[in-house]
């Protein structure tokens, strides 16, 4: 019976968020700085891992050919599409809701616990749309660019394994990036990226909007917000897979 | 004036307020005393709308604040200072930032009028070369003074301040008791303070309200206060041992 309750309540809130604000020029300010804070900030594990990804599912890929029959270049293709389709859109997504998911129900708990969301209220602000908008925003906006440079790095990755270990030739590598390339694989993983986005800023937000407590609990809504919206995102990810690839 | 009729409030299966009558004077420093978890933190917002009442009214000088919607609410949130417990400065604005808050919200005030009056309710409760630190960096009781300041930069009719002196050293506490009562005196406003503190109720109280349970158990003033013979008023009066030996010692 939870579940509806904090369905129906998620809901009031989203509808709360998205009412016409009253105050457009504070906003923008406030969505350039979410981009800084949830996007540029987390730019540099997103690189080190979708590497690091690469170069793994690269030499997974050559050890495990043994039979002489396969081509060498099935590597290449192995590690494009398992970037493209499933890693830099749902294991960054799954990465980003720990990072910014945690950062944000606790910074939304805190201001909530400590009244700083009563004081924005008392001085007839929309607290929910002035905290939660632009974060939505912001990720909405930035996180389609953390999955476009999470393939390229990947393969990128990928491609540096092969060099270093001489796993397989990187000639073949280079190839197989290049044989069969479905475009709307990319556009598949951008859709999945803009609803993780959602899920990544408005659940946590919603932990740490009703936070009710002291720091204890700050500490709790946090770790809820980063595994309920860890377990939407997988969820999504097989409804939109099956959505868009059936 | 503020005065309240019959206010209930419930959280769930929670009936934190049960009826609650009664008026707080322009120009007089009204408290709420009360044990913790009593209910007076819920008083206070459902008084400025933070909390929606589930019964009774609240009317601010014969305008029935409790039967507006938003919109009309707003007229009458303009002309209330609020004091939160911990202070509730916004961690990510400096000193004067937050003091500047209310007038980008409510006026259309330039950068300079508002960093003007900023400023000048900064000195008012004595804050200087403070401008530019986040609440942070300032001691508790420099965060309290800045709330203040906040609260009072729009000039506010009504002051409202929830356990303005919890969390500071007694020195600390009188200082800013004495600032409520100059401020409330100065301006004529409407005070209405939060407390479980007795050294406050005797130092600044006009009139005092003790909730208890939820319940408005008594009022009177503050000189009533020693001599009434409400058995759990007298329980929360003298808990402390300072206290019963001022009572024993026949005051
Ligand atoms: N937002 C809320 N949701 C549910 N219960 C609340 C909420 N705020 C306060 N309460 C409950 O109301 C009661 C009174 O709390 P409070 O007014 O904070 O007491 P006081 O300020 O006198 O110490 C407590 O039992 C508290 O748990
Ligand atoms: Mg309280």
């Amino acid at each position: 019976m939870r579940i509806f309750f904090h369905f129906g309540r998620y809901y009031l809130l989203l509808a709360k968020v998205f009412a016409r604000p009253e105050k457009t020029k504070i906003y923008f300010r406030q969505i350039i700085r979410e981009i800084d804070k949830l996007g540029i900030n987390s730019l540099g594990i997103v690189i080190i891992i979708s590497v690091f990804m690469g170069a793994v599912i690269t030499l997974q890929s050559s050890y495990n050919l043994e039979n002489p029959m396969i081509p060498l270049y099935l590597v290449g293709l192995t590690a494009r599409d398992s970037m493209i389709l499933e890693f830099s859109s749902t294991i960054v997504g799954l990465i980003l809701a720990g990072k910014v998911g945690s950062n944000i129900a606790s910074e939304i708990g805190t201001m909530r616990v400590t009244e700083q969301i009563d004081a924005l209220e008392i001085m007839g602000v929309n607290s929910a749309s002035y905290l939660i908008l632009p974060k939505i925003i912001a990720a909405l906006l930035i996180n389609p660019f953390l999955n476009i440079i999470s393939m390229i790095v990947g393969i990128l990755g990928g491609y540096i394994a092969t060099v270093i270990t001489g796993a397989i030739p990187a000639p073949d590598y280079i190839d197989g990036l290049q044989y069969s390339f479905i475009p709307f694989y990319v556009t598949y993983s951008l859709i999945k990226t803009v609803i993780f986005a959602f899920i990544i800023t408005s659940v946590p937000a919603y932990h740490g909007y009703y936070t009710f407590g002291g720091a204890l609990e700050v500490g709790k809504s946090s770790t809820k917000a980063v595994v309920y919206s860890s377990v939407l995102i997988l969820l999504f990810n097989v409804l939109l897979t099956q959505l868009l690839l059936a | 004036m503020i005065e309240l009729i019959g206010v209930h409030k419930s959280f769930g299966e929670n009936h934190v307020l049960k009826g609650v009558s009664t008026v707080f004077n322009q120009g007089k420093v009204n408290m709420i005393i009360g044990q913790s978890g009593s209910g007076k933190t819920v008083l206070l917002k459902s008084i400025i709308g933070l909390h929606e009442i589930d019964e009774g009214q609240i009317i601010y000088d014969n305008r029935v604040f409790s039967e507006m919607n938003n919109k009309k609410r707003k007229s009458i949130r303009k002309e209330i200072g609020m004091v939160f417990q911990g202070g509730a400065l916004f961690d990510s604005a400096t000193v004067e930032e937050n003091v500047m808050y209310p007038l980008e919200m409510f006026t259309k005030m330039t950068e300079e009028e508002r960093l003007e009056r900023a400023n000048f309710c900064l000195k008012r409760v004595n804050i200087e070369n403070a401008n530019k630190r986040f609440p942070a960096e300032i001691s508790g009781g420099m965060q309290k003074r800045v709330a203040i300041a906040r609260a009072i930069v729009l000039n506010p009719r009504y002051l409202f301040c929830d356990e303005p002196n919890s969390g500071l050293d007694p020195k600390t506490a009188i200082v800013i008791d004495n600032l409520i009562k100059e401020l409330t005196q100065e301006f004529n406003t409407t005070t209405v303070i939060n407390t479980h503190d007795m050294n406050s109720v005797a130092e600044i109280g006009d009139s005092i309200v003790y909730v208890h349970k939820g319940e408005k158990w008594w009022e009177g003033s503050s000189k009533e206060i020693l001599l009434s013979d409400n058995n759990e008023l007298n329980d929360f009066v003298f808990a402390s041992d300072l206290m019963k030996k001022i009572k024993n010692s026949g005051f």
